[in-house]
């Protein structure tokens, strides 16, 4: 929680601007320490007065560091590192709602924003002067106020998310030797919501930090990177709360591409195996994140990995999942993995034929159906002597596969039918044996009347032919 | 009686033709319908345009439409598509009416006879034909190949103006040369002098075929005109279609710089430290496995 409200003497002179210079650094300088006093928001009506002080105080600052110059000199980075320090590095309060649903539910904002904003905002400006030092700022901006900083990504407050993210921007670019340790925390980050936590509000505002890096690196890309983007990026994509960064992580992939096209194959390879089984909203994602590399792939990195991505493409059509079909479907409909696919249409026909053929047949949905229209048709224009051979092997294989289950049920009518004829023929050779042996108790011998008898007898219900098991049920 | 078709008259061109045809044949793959049924609606279309006067506008319709006349008389009902259903598919834009309505009068104006002899009746008779006559060491091309080749012709003008059984035994005689079997090739003047072909006339079709053949077997792929096909998707494919990409960045590249690391002290301390990092050590280009061993059994995440 924040500190109390001690209030004290805050002063009402304002920084003029035609001040003299010294009085002008002594002023701002004051400023920035009455700025350290903390006051409470959660309570509304504390301290109207010292709050609105303050605000004002801070205005001028920010006002006064974006508008005059020779205001930065070396005694204010500490006081003005300092202000923002208190001000901002504060124990996250514990959400609200501890089923916060960031795709659902309205966050929590930040009660003391009125303040906050204005020293993040006077932060930006600092960082963004011209008179802005990096020399004399790292001995301030350092690695434990890069980690405090980094753990603020994780406030519920989209604004303040948003300024945290263009900061950090601005500190990896003029900082260069926290980069290394900004790297490899954000990677810590990462890896723990990935593999422990699955909780960070940050990411997305992360990930589009990382993707301006990711633009600027040098050729050749260093092994560093490859083993962020195989390790932490595709990774990232297994997360349950992908559609809030899907835009900016897929983002970063496509910049990795663009960068050294020899990373293709295990980002392809990584989705595939991280394909989602079980959510479907997840599928489309993957499925538009597909097409936006495909946009970009180099065709003989296509040729490495169109199997494998044309097999799922082709289950991806086969989803009952309306949805999924659909945008599986129309990656036809673009024009250049249209030609990527023309040039090798010998290996990814046959891959997806017979699923098309079969789910024109089969889907429920008539969206689908026309659009697999288009697809055979498209592919039919290609090459009609492959789209031919095809048809016929398909056609021959259902015929075979008709052929055995006609030949199967006729299996097993038959083995129906020999199975009564069995039963039949016991149940005679049982009641023939009754018959003589009842003869032969009676002392009948074969004469033509007691034939007759016998054979009248096989009609009646004999009451000796009762169920075998009546008399032994009678415990 | 074989029913031939002379040149076309009206305002339809050749290639218009050709493209309905080959627009029939999609269809008819698609609804799994024979390829008798597309041969005789390729009979039908062709005749049609041969004796009425019609406008580029119809064919569409008209194409459409023998289709149905073909399917509703080789299929067995159950396999006939319903003529919305065909509209749909095809993209067509006229309606169930207009269908019904050229359809009468199309069954007017021809004689729609199911028993109608076409090049793919003689195709059959001939590879039967053949098929008993040899030994049985002997293999001949399937009837399935040469209905697919016979497809392909078909979708050529030029090729209507041929007599069926013409076309058919040009087109065997074709496949048979390449056999280069002398029994095949005896096989096929006996059907020849018994049918009374003159000699010119097959060689001539013969050349025709072949040059057909040789396009269609090139695994050459043509770009295929997807403008002529619209693509439907339902509201929320479209919604999440339109919903833009990350593709312009708000932030600014920051350009690495390959001695940004030595820059400063601290830089360095860090990554040596114990505990495992997983950026791996700095500027490790060359070394180790890319991706050493304990990567591959990491689980799944």
């Amino acid at each position: 929680m924040f500190v109390t409200d001690v209030r004290t003497q805050i002063q009402h002179r304002n920084l003029e601007e035609d001040a003299p210079v010294a009085e002008l650094h002594d002023l701002f300088c004051k400023k920035l320490q009455q700025c350290c006093v903390l006051f409470d928001f959660l309570d509304c009506v504390a301290d109207l007065k010292g709050k609105e002080i303050k605000r004002a105080a801070l205005n001028e600052l920010v006002e006064s560091v974006a508008t005059s110059r020779g205001v930065l000199i070396e005694p204010l980075y500490p006081e003005a590192i300092k202000m923002i320090s208190v001000n901002i590095f504060r124990t996250l309060p514990p959400s609200e709602n501890p089923e916060f649903d960031p795709e659902e539910d309205e966050p929590t904002l930040e009660a003391s924003w009125p303040h906050l904003q204005l020293v993040y905002e006077f932060f930006l400006r600092f960082l963004e002067s011209p008179d802005f030092q990096p020399s004399m700022a790292k001995r301030y901006i350092d690695q434990k106020f890069v980690l405090q900083l980094l753990e603020l990504f994780d406030s519920e407050d989209p604004r303040e998310r948003e300024y945290l993210k263009t900061i950090l921007h601005r500190v990896y670019g003029k900082l260069l030797g926290l980069r290394a340790y900004i790297r490899k925390q954000i990677n810590n980050i990462f890896l723990r919501f990935i593999y422990e936590t699955e909780h960070f509000n940050g990411v997305a505002e992360l990930l589009e930090i990382l993707g301006s890096i990711i633009n600027g690196f040098a050729l050749p890309l260093k092994a560093e990177h490859k083993q962020f983007l195989v390790r932490v990026l595709i990774p990232l994509h297994t997360a349950k709360s992908l559609s809030i960064f899907h835009a900016q992580l897929a983002y970063c992939v496509v910049q990795f591409m663009e960068k050294d096209a020899t990373v293709t194959e295990y980002i392809i390879r990584g989705l595939l195996k991280y394909w989602p089984k079980t959510c479907t909203q997840k599928e489309v994602m993957f499925l538009g994140e597909i097409e936006e590399i495909l946009d970009v792939i180099e065709p003989s990195q296509f040729i490495r990995i169109q199997e494998p991505l044309f097999k799922q493409i082709a289950a991806c059509i086969s989803s009952p999942h309306f949805q999924v079909a659909e945008r599986a479907l129309y990656f036809w409909n673009n024009e250049y993995i249209l030609s990527l696919i023309e040039e090798n249409c010998q290996v990814i026909l046959p891959l997806v034929f017979t699923t098309l053929y079969r789910v024109s047949k089969e889907h429920w949905n008539q969206t689908i159906v026309s659009l697999i229209y288009n697809v055979l048709k498209t592919f039919m224009e290609m090459n009609s002597k492959l789209f031919d051979d095809l048809t016929a092997s398909y056609k021959v294989e259902k015929q075979k596969e008709m052929k055995r289950e006609r030949e199967r049920a006729d299996l097993w009518r038959g083995l129906d039918e020999y199975q009564e004829r069995r039963m039949q023929m016991l149940t005679e050779a049982a009641r023939n044996q009754r018959n003589l042996q009842e003869r032969g108790e009676r002392g009948d011998t074969l004469s033509p009347s007691s034939l007759q008898t016998a054979q009248s007898d096989q009609h009646e219900p004999k009451p000796s032919g009762a169920p075998t098991g009546a008399g032994e049920s009678a415990t | 009686m074989e029913s031939t078709s002379p040149e076309i008259h009206s305002g339809v061109s050749a290639k218009c033709r050709d493209d309905k045809v080959e627009e029939l044949w999609s269809l008819t793959s698609f609804f799994g319908y024979r390829t008798q049924t597309f041969v005789q609606a390729v009979n039908l279309l062709d005749r049609f345009l041969t004796i009425m006067k019609v406008q580029p506008k119809h064919v569409p319709c008209i194409g459409v439409c023998c289709l149905h006349i073909a399917a509703k008389m080789v299929e067995e009902e159950s396999n006939v598509s319903p003529t919305h259903e065909l509209i749909r598919i095809s993209q067509s834009r006229f309606t169930v009416s207009d269908l019904s309505r050229m359809e009468k009068i199309i069954s007017e104006k021809l004689c729609v006879d199911p028993k109608v002899v076409t090049a793919l009746t003689f195709l059959h008779l001939y590879h039967s034909a053949v098929a008993s006559l040899l030994a049985e060491r002997e293999e001949i091309p399937s009837i399935g190949r040469l209905e697919a080749q016979l497809k392909a012709c078909l979708c050529r003008l030029v090729f209507s103006k041929a007599k069926p059984s013409v076309l058919a035994l040009s087109l065997i005689a074709q496949e048979f040369e390449a056999l280069q079997s002398a029994t095949l090739l005896k096989i096929i003047q006996q059907f020849q002098k018994h049918l009374r072909i003159g000699d010119s006339e097959l060689l001539h079709w013969k050349e025709l075929v072949t040059k057909c053949m040789i396009e269609y077997h090139s695994s050459e792929c043509n770009k295929p005109d997807n403008k002529k096909l619209v693509w439907v998707v339902s509201r929320r494919t479209a919604q999440s279609l339109q919903t833009c990409h990350f593709s312009v960045p708000g932030l600014p590249t920051i350009p690495e710089m390959s001695w940004d690391e030595s820059e400063s002290e601290d830089s360095c301390e860090d990554l040596t430290s114990g505990e495992d990092s997983p950026c791996g050590s700095l500027g490790s280009d060359g070394e180790g496995a890319f991706f050493p061993s304990s990567f591959h059994n990491c689980a799944e995440g």
